[in-house]
């Protein structure tokens, strides 16, 4: 019963709140008011079923924090950022990626395929994603690549610097504060698969030289460390035993 | 005179273009091992963390664009060297 609440609780705490489709959406808003155009709002799930994170992250140039990558039109034009694949040129699934940032003076019909997009149009596209799905209603990635319905690219022509795979699988054991709470075995294999070392060392784990680093669920809530990601763009908090990985129970 | 100026224009992209291969060549040499990281000696992360150095005031001499990304992409290959290092020089 105890454990019945806390999930509900936790769930309640940790969980998705607002609809599963802009779950992981970015408003990308620096700089366009000044330009005059509505701001981005930019859905995760659509790029993430089809790119690695350190695609983006590491070889595009996109910053971790928000407002720190200094997108802008003439960026894009140029042939960064979002206009690394956006160019009209770039094939994916056999049909060139349209151009962002035409340069158009007036915002036009194509602007606004990012500029103010349609909520409805991501709720649409969204709900036929044919993805498995956690009890959020969110995709559910680890599990989509395992079944093979995801294969994201790792590289980009022209972008990406060729390299090999990362090969990283040591396990961190990070010890539970709390006497209820299990301890956690970080796998950094699991997040090897799509990430580079550099999308999250050292900016968000800075090194251990001065001791260990602590960090709270609440700094994890407020989006430190674990919640970079989690509770943002990867699976959501309340999913404890995902990372608590032996079952929550009191001692 | 006149030759010599024409000479120069002619040269000018071609020195240009050959700039802009050679901070591409270290670019992608130096950032290319992150993946390896781990497994590089002291020396190496040494190395590489000087030689992203020596290449940032060059890419701090290009276009606002490129600055901009292959400023980041190597801060980013940079730090993480440098992180490696630290963390190996505690243990």
């Amino acid at each position: 019963m105890i454990q019945q609440i806390l999930a509900c609780a936790l769930g309640a705490a940790f969980g998705i709140t607002g609809p599963a489709h802009q779950y992981g959406q970015v408003i990308l808003d620096a700089g366009t008011h000044k330009a005059g155009v509505p701001a981005v709002a930019f859905d995760h799930w659509r790029h993430r079923a089809r790119f690695t994170c350190r695609l983006c992250h590491v070889d595009v140039g996109f910053a971790m924090e928000r407002g720190a990558t200094h997108i802008s039109a003439s960026t894009n034009r140029d042939g960064f950022h979002c206009g690394a694949c956006h160019n009209g040129k770039t094939e994916l699934e056999g049909k060139a990626i349209f151009a962002a940032c035409s340069g158009s003076r007036t915002l036009v019909a194509s602007c606004r395929r990012c500029h103010g997009g349609g909520s409805d149009k991501s709720r649409e596209d969204y709900a036929a994603l044919q993805l498995p799905r956690g009890s959020f209603g969110e995709v559910d990635w680890e599990r989509a690549e395992a079944q093979g319905k995801v294969r994201p690219l790792d590289a980009l022509e022209g972008v990406s610097i060729p390299r090999r795979a990362l090969k990283m699988d040591r396990d961190v054991h990070i010890e539970s504060q709390g006497a209820w709470m299990t301890d956690v075995k970080f796998s950094h294999k699991k997040h090897a698969i799509w990430n580079g070392c550099e999308v999250c060392h050292p900016e968000i784990f800075p090194s251990t030289k001065a001791g260990p680093v602590k960090f709270t669920m609440f700094q994890i809530a407020e989006g430190q460390s674990c919640g970079a990601c989690h509770g943002k763009v990867a699976f959501p908090l309340a999913y404890c035993d995902r990372c608590h990985t032996k079952p929550v129970q009191f001692r | 005179m006149r030759r010599g100026a024409l000479l120069a224009l002619l040269a000018f992209p071609a020195l240009a273009v050959r700039a802009q291969a050679d901070w591409k060549k270290e670019f992608e040499e130096v950032c290319s091992k992150t993946q390896d990281a781990m497994s590089l000696g002291l020396v190496e992360l040494r190395s590489l963390i000087g030689r992203c150095e020596t290449l940032k005031p060059q890419i701090d001499a290009l276009g606002p664009s490129e600055k901009k990304v292959y400023g980041k992409r190597l801060q980013a290959c940079r730090d993480l060297y440098a992180y490696v290092l630290q963390s190996r020089e505690k243990g």
